[in-house]
């Protein structure tokens, strides 16, 4: 009876060792409610390319760094600058211009009117804009009015390059930002300062 | 009591004859796109990547670009993060879970063909950096194969990468050089930065995946298969071949060495001796059942055999096999120049020996976009 039971009570304890594999400590297993975070907040989804954090980190940097150098700083009048796209040369997609969105937002808050940025994007429609004033079909305009489109004193762009390595003990990326301010008469760089972000990371065994 | 025996009988009897409820079949249009959007919504979230997947490429071959490029869109974020452990991917790991409870994100070289279907939809946007970078990202990923000699050796992926910087006036030349040494003897022309027309070609079906072993714990491949080797375009005096330069199978089949291979067969190592228990342990308790004095050992023995038997049929050692299953098996590719405007190709299909495959023929209008590059997607299927 007694060896019964013994027996009997190995056969139980080697089941639950068995099925206490199968535990499960889910994370989030409901999901997770929609949370409103602060562009320069690392989510819960992430990867290893290019976040908004990021974005806000390196447009901040350059926008203070921009501030800082002496061409804008000591500048007669205001000088006019055209954003050109940046070259993205990492592996990640990317709206190319954000970035310069972004910093031309921060120059515009911070810099309190130091420099003026020209809406070369917008030329299409600033031209038609022009001709209907130019020929009087809107008011405002006058017939055989001179050019009044602003030359650039400086082009302000971009590139974004990256190292990355993949293996099965995870993923690594390298993004080097770099921005320029170019004199578009003389093709002279006038400023130029960079941001690095690396990161990795390594999946769940179920994918690797 | 009679007249109530009799209602009982009668209603029992028309209980029996009810006539089976008739479900009307689902109205299905001929929308392929359309239809593969319901089944998208109907999938259990961790399909829902393999579903998008196969119903971009449905309506790539529709010329449904923008729907393509939504449904893309909505897969790589997820493809491209590091997915870390979640209630999913503990269960798929436990014993008693099956590898198909992740998210499905595909294997490497079905992420890869994501990756290359968006490169190619930003190149027809005029975002060449933006499809560069699709291709890198997508060669990356091919990158974690066992045998590194396998590893990141896309032909096109190296050829678009460079093609791209060439265009983007780079230097392409290195992974022009790549592209040639992963493609051996098969001779890839030098770039051509002005020409306009880029017409990206995949033919035939793709590997399919399927559960190897005893307990299918082992991730095998039904080899793709094509009859066409190559296409041929013919514009006005122009003529060009675009010959296979990836296949899917070899692609799908040099991986190897995936993490959770090991865990699977973990669990069938697990499962072979409880089925030894449960086949041997109830034999051996009849046996000892009959002599008096070894009949109180019979018991737990049997018990021990169903309990094993028991474990080792809820144990799941199967490995994922859910395939993008509309991928194609070679891809092809071939750049040239034409003038802006309205263009008429002739495409023929090409088998193994060159020779033209008459009912797979056909000719397509284009217009030739003068501000960037004219992207064309051909199918055979």
């Amino acid at each position: 009876m007694i060896r019964t039971t013994c027996t009997t009570a190995t056969a139980v304890a080697l089941l639950a060792a068995l099925t206490a594999g199968c535990g499960t400590t889910g994370m989030n297993p409901h999901g997770v409610n929609v949370t409103e975070m602060k562009a320069d907040e690392r989510g819960f989804v992430a990867g290893t390319g290019i976040e908004s954090q990021d974005l806000v980190a390196v447009a901040d940097k350059m926008a203070r760094s921009i501030l800082a150098t002496t061409q804008i700083a000591n500048a007669q009048g205001k000088p006019n600058i055209v954003l050109e796209p940046v070259v993205n040369e990492t592996r990640f997609p990317i709206n190319k211009e954000i970035f310069l969105t972004r910093i031309r937002v921060a120059l515009n808050t911070k810099a309190g009117g130091k420099v003026t940025f020209l809406a070369r994007d917008r030329m299409d429609a600033l031209e038609k804009e022009r001709d209907l004033k130019q020929t009087g079909k809107v008011t405002g305009g006058t017939p055989n009015a001179p050019v009044e489109f602003k030359g650039a004193d400086f082009i302000l762009t971009g590139k974004l390059q990256g190292i990355s390595t993949r293996s099965n003990t995870g993923a690594s990326d390298y993004v080097l930002y770099t921005f320029q301010l170019i004199d578009p008469r003389t093709s002279a760089i006038l400023w130029e300062d960079f941001a690095e972000i690396k990161k990795q990371g390594q999946s769940d065994a179920v994918y690797r | 009591m009679n007249k109530v025996c009799q209602l009982v009988a009668v209603a029992l009897f028309a209980v029996g004859c009810a006539a089976p409820e008739i479900k009307k079949a689902p109205v299905a249009s001929n929308d392929l796109v359309a239809e593969g959007k319901k089944l998208i919504a109907a999938a259990p979230n961790r399909d829902k990547i393999l579903w998008r997947y196969r119903v971009a490429l449905v309506a790539m071959k529709s010329g449904r670009f923008a729907e393509a490029r939504q449904l893309l869109d909505e897969c790589l974020p997820t493809v491209g993060a590091i997915l870390t452990a979640d209630e999913r991917t503990i269960k798929a790991r436990s014993l008693f879970g099956n590898e198909a409870q992740k998210i499905y994100v595909g294997e490497s070289y079905e992420q890869a063909m994501a990756y290359f279907y968006r490169g190619l939809l930003y190149w027809m946007d005029g975002e060449p950096d933006n499809a560069r970078a699709c291709f890198k990202s997508a060669q990356l990923i091919d990158g974690d194969a066992k045998d590194k000699s396998f590893a990141s050796d896309f032909v096109l992926l190296d050829y678009l990468d460079g093609l791209a910087t060439t265009k983007l006036l780079g230097d392409g030349g290195d992974m022009l050089r790549r592209a040639r040494a992963s493609a051996k003897t098969n001779a890839l022309p030098d770039y051509v930065a002005s020409a306009n027309v880029l017409v990206f070609t995949q033919f035939g079906f793709g590997p399919l995946k399927y559960g190897g072993g005893k307990y299918g714990e082992r991730l095998q491949y039904h080899a793709g298969y094509s009859p066409v080797f190559a296409a041929r375009f013919k514009m006005g005096e122009q003529m060009v071949e675009a010959k296979a330069l990836d296949d899917l199978t070899f692609q799908a089949t040099t991986r190897g060495g995936r993490l959770m291979d090991d865990i699977l067969a973990d669990k069938g190592s697990l499962k072979k001796p409880l089925d030894a228990i449960a086949t041997v342990a109830p034999l051996a308790g009849a046996v000892l059942a009959g002599p008096k004095e070894t009949r109180g050992a019979a018991l737990p023995l049997i018990g021990a055999g169903i309990a094993a038997g028991a474990v080792s049929n809820t144990a799941e050692a199967m490995a994922d096999t859910r395939t993008w299953n509309n991928l194609p098996q070679h891809l092809a590719f071939a750049a040239f120049r034409l003038p802006p405007g309205p263009q008429v190709v002739a495409i023929e299909f090409l088998d193994r020996d060159g020779k033209p495959l008459p009912k797979l023929s056909r000719t397509l209008t284009f217009e030739v976009r003068a501000d960037r590059d004219t992207v064309l997607f051909i199918s055979d299927q």
